[in-house]
């Protein structure tokens, strides 16, 4: 038994790595900015629609997920461009971002899947030179877990530094930011930017670990990101630049662990959805019914 | 208290995993004959892949493997998610089944991907073309742990079916959703016979199931009948919004595949899923039999033609009587 | 009191502005306005509503354009056309409420970083660093509040007063050119807005700064400051300086302003805010 829990636990650590891009990147359009990014849904299979391409053409599979995440930047600054220099509302850019790219996403590929079975994909890479197969959970968990603690590194030092902190300040209050003389709109194309080029590197990551990549993979990213924000900001309740980048992480790994015991305890298929909303619920309860018992004050609840 | 609140949530959690191994560990108990483990994934609910499910099922009983004697089998359907169908594929993996059986691509691709490095067989069902989507090395060959019942069919009996029933066609339309590379590549092929037979082709797609009824009605008025190929979006869960505006429009629609014809079309000429089913049922009864794969080439499914008279009349059809007597399945 | 044209930090020549040109709601905010301000000035200006007090300090700060013909000169510089955020170097504001001069989210350091890159560039240095820490430490120390204790801590726990005091400290630790305090201290409750008016006098008088002050109660105008300007309907009508404004009371004020403007002082809001 112990090894069910073991593999249960290390499938939605890997996943929880990285859904945990998706999840920063979406906390950095719609937390730090407060700039409603619907484009993931997009650039998510770019992402993976760019590696597999890049891979079967026989490019090293470090540089065609390199090259992912930065085709992802591209899309990312499309989405802020069409905001800050057309004047677009921010989710009409993104949703426009995201229709585009579906059609895109099925000429890079020149059609809807391109399979990556029979390809030398990062997981081999890693996996041959730890001695192990590419399908092993080790070699996965290596590869998302340095890509993560990469990302993190680099986010947590990039967002302290002078223009770090005016992006965060940016969609805290974008008007003091202005008076303090920071061209706001560099920013939001900054962090859209980034954003979106996270979230490319994850679906490049997804796409060789799952064998192939299809235009339909990022349906619900902005779902699950979003899901895995709020989570983590429930339940860990961060405080400052690292912790919480941490959170968004965590949040990821709970929504993924939650949907991997719905899918074991085996319900009718269908449920699988209902049964997951359940639990985030009652992961969301529980310190609301804490407090209510308690008899503490509850503040009212955010909008999102 | 955030760290008390930490403290908690791990509890449960622990307690949860405990509540989820459970019932594992009543399958780890000793004693009896021995029971196979055999896995099932399907990509969504839709009758031809479910038929096709049932197909295996029944062909391993005939075989001497029935469930609940000497067969488990653990049954897991991704509704249309593929982020799940690699979450199930991962999970069949480490369930260490003795068989996993996969029904259509994506299900497969994600099962073969997470089967790596290990020795599991895996059986697909139901995928158009496993050289193209890295399953197997050629049509002649199995992979080394990979076999499986492919629902290729020909086009001309597709086309040679309509021309009978309308002779005097020359504008065939087909609506698919162009993000399923199945579909995708039977149209392709359709552009190609089509012409063969005098036809030209007018297409629609449509991106998810509901665009479907939209795409149906740009159809009306710029072609003669409709061809639906085997796309899970227009012809399995969309399929109801299609015969809604052949009906209403007296337009004729053809389909691809038994469940989809079953549902109200005039006709096709079909793979049977429940024969693809029996097929892959047949080839798992091998494996656990002890015939290695490698011996197990894949095979491509025959086609039947199949007509629904009744049907047809509504669209503002009548199949010639000739046709009824030659189809291989007859509708009521 | 020497005042020569080489230590004028403002200069306004001819400016006016007008809202909602040409239509029925047209109104002439400012009207031919023309200032000097000078070095070390502590300007406090009251006037009516729609005098065209907000009006002229945007002007300064740069939230929009006068009309043509106008001119605005700060530090012997023609900013009159660049736009805010390019002459964030020059000026420091608060405004009426503390949400609009500071970041929520953000710690108390995190705030003071940004107010200190006041219309510089930005890099990739980190945005704290021990040095500045102790700069933000001692100035925040002079406000008596203890608030260097909570350089790490949300602004947003902070109180409105607090707030206020912080935005206070933001607006100056930049040194701009010019201060402007828009009824920094209305929203607050009297007590606080008392130790908020007390900390502004002192922080001007301790860094030296010029400032003007726009504010509703008279009595405060007059005891603050070394200057009084008093505006009605878009213009300047009453300038003294300090040995005029020391001996007056509100009602010799409002006297003067009748006789400048002509007419009756009908504001009731400000006569009475003069009473404690």
């Amino acid at each position: 038994m112990l090894d069910v829990v073991s593999g249960i636990l290390s499938f939605s650590f890997y996943e929880g790595m990285v859904f945990g891009l998706v999840a920063v990147g979406v906390y950095l359009t719609f937390r730090v900015l407060s700039f409603p990014d619907l484009s993931v849904d997009g650039t998510f299979p770019l992402g993976g629609a760019i590696s597999a391409v890049l891979i079967v053409d026989g490019v090293h599979p470090f540089a065609a997920t390199l090259a992912a995440g930065g085709l992802g930047l591209c899309a990312g600054l499309v989405t802020g461009l069409l905001n800050t220099k057309l004047r677009l509302p921010a989710l009409l850019a993104g949703i426009l971002v995201m229709v585009g790219l579906y059609s895109i996403n099925l000429r890079i590929m020149s059609g809807a899947n391109v399979s990556l079975l029979r390809e030398v994909t990062t997981f081999d890479k890693v996996g041959g030179f730890l001695g192990l197969s590419g399908g092993s959970i080790v070699a996965s968990i290596t590869v998302a877990l340095s890509i993560a603690v990469i990302v993190f590194i680099i986010l947590n030092w990039f967002l302290r530094t002078e223009i770090g902190l005016a992006l965060r300040a940016t969609g805290d209050n974008e008007q003091m930011v202005r008076g303090l003389g920071t061209d706001t709109d560099k920013n939001i194309l900054m962090g859209c930017a980034i954003s979106n080029g996270l979230v490319a590197l994850a679906g490049a990551v997804v796409a060789q670990g799952q064998g192939f990549a299809d235009v339909g993979m990022g349906i619900g990213m902005i779902v699950m990101g979003l899901a895995s924000v709020i989570i983590g900001e429930g339940l860990f309740r961060p405080k400052g630049v690292a912790r919480l980048l941490l959170a968004a992480v965590g949040g990821a790994f709970c929504y993924r662990l939650f949907i991997t015991v719905a899918l074991r305890l085996g319900m009718a298929p269908g449920d699988l959805k209902l049964i997951t909303a359940v639990l985030v619920i009652i992961v969301l309860a529980v310190p609301y019914i804490r407090k209510k018992i308690r008899g503490e004050w509850i503040p009212p609840a955010v909008r999102w | 208290m955030r760290k008390k609140g930490l403290l908690v949530l791990v509890a449960g959690l622990c307690l949860v995993l405990i509540l989820t191994a459970l019932p594992f560990m009543a399958g780890c108990a000793p004693g009896g004959a021995e029971v196979y483990k055999v896995c099932i994934t399907q990509i969504a609910t839709h009758p031809d892949l479910d038929s096709n499910r049932q197909g295996i099922i029944d062909a391993m009983a005939e075989k001497g493997f029935v469930e609940g004697e000497n067969v488990e089998y653990i049954v897991r359907n991704a509704e249309g998610d593929m982020t799940t169908a690699a979450s199930i594929a991962d999970y069949f993996v480490s369930l260490k089944p003795d068989v996993i059986n996969a029904i259509t691509t994506p299900s497969a691709q994600t099962v073969v991907a997470s089967a790596e490095g290990t020795d599991i067989p895996v059986v697909f069902s139901s995928v158009t073309d496993p050289v193209t989507a890295g399953l197997v090395p050629s049509w002649e060959a199995a992979a080394p742990n990979v076999t499986g019942v492919s629902d290729w069919f020909e086009m001309p009996p597709q086309v040679e079916l309509i021309k009978e029933v309308l002779p005097d066609i020359t504008v065939l339309g087909t609506a698919y959703n162009a993000g399923e590379v199945n579909a995708a590549v039977q149209a392709q092929i359709l552009n190609e016979v089509a012409p063969q037979y005098g036809l030209t082709v007018v297409e629609a797609t449509a991106a998810s199931t509901a665009d479907v009824y939209a795409a149906g009605m740009s159809l009306v008025g710029r072609c003669d009948a409709v061809w639906i190929p085997t796309c899970n979006t227009v012809g399995g869960v969309g399929i109801e919004s299609i015969i809604k505006v052949g009906e209403e429009n007296q337009l004729p629609i053809f389909g691809s595949a038994v469940g989809m014809i079953g549902t109200g079309l005039v006709g096709g000429a079909s793979v049977d899923y429940y024969w693809i089913g029996k097929a892959a049922g047949y080839m798992t009864a091998r494996i656990l039999s002890g015939e290695s794969i490698a011996d197990i080439p894949p095979i491509k499914s025959a086609v039947s033609t199949v007509v629904y008279p009744a049907a047809a009349e509504r669209m503002g059809v009548t199949i010639p009587q000739a046709v009824i007597d030659k189809a291989d399945i007859v509708i009521e | 009191m020497s005042t020569t044209e080489s230590n004028s930090i403002l200069q306004l020549r001819n400016v006016s502005k007008v809202f909602a040109r040409g239509t029925m709601d047209e109104v002439i905010a400012l009207n031919g306005v023309n200032l000097d301000v000078y070095d070390r000035d502590f300007v406090t200006i009251i006037g009516s509503n729609g005098a065209g007090k907000s009006t002229l300090l945007n002007i300064v700060a740069g939230v929009y354009p006068p009309e043509r013909g106008g001119k605005v000169v700060i530090n012997g510089d023609d900013v009159t056309n660049l736009e805010e955020y390019r002459r964030a170097a020059y000026v420091g504001r608060v405004w009426q409420e503390p949400e609009v001069g500071t970041a929520r989210k953000l710690s108390l350091e995190e705030n003071l970083s940004l107010a200190l890159l006041r219309g510089q560039r930005r890099g990739l240095r980190a945005a704290i660093n021990k040095d500045r820490r102790q700069l933000f430490r001692e100035a925040l120390a002079g406000l008596g509040l203890g608030l260097e204790d909570r350089l790490n801590t949300p602004v947003g726990t902070l109180s409105g007063g607090q707030r206020q005091a912080l935005a206070l400290v933001m607006a100056t630790v930049s040194r701009p050119a010019i201060l402007l305090l828009d009824e920094h201290i209305a929203t607050l409750d009297p007590k606080t807005a008392q130790t908020v008016l007390g900390l502004s006098d002192a922080i001007i008088e301790r860094e030296n700064v010029t400032a003007i002050m726009v504010t509703h109660n008279m009595e405060l105008a007059l005891r603050y400051g070394n200057r009084l300007i008093m505006m009605h309907k878009g213009r300047i009508v009453v300038d003294m300086g300090e040995a005029d404004k020391k001996m007056l009371t509100v009602n010799d004020l409002v006297n003067a302003f009748e006789k400048a403007a002509g007419e009756q002082f009908k504001d009731d809001s400000i006569l009475l805010s003069g009473s404690e």
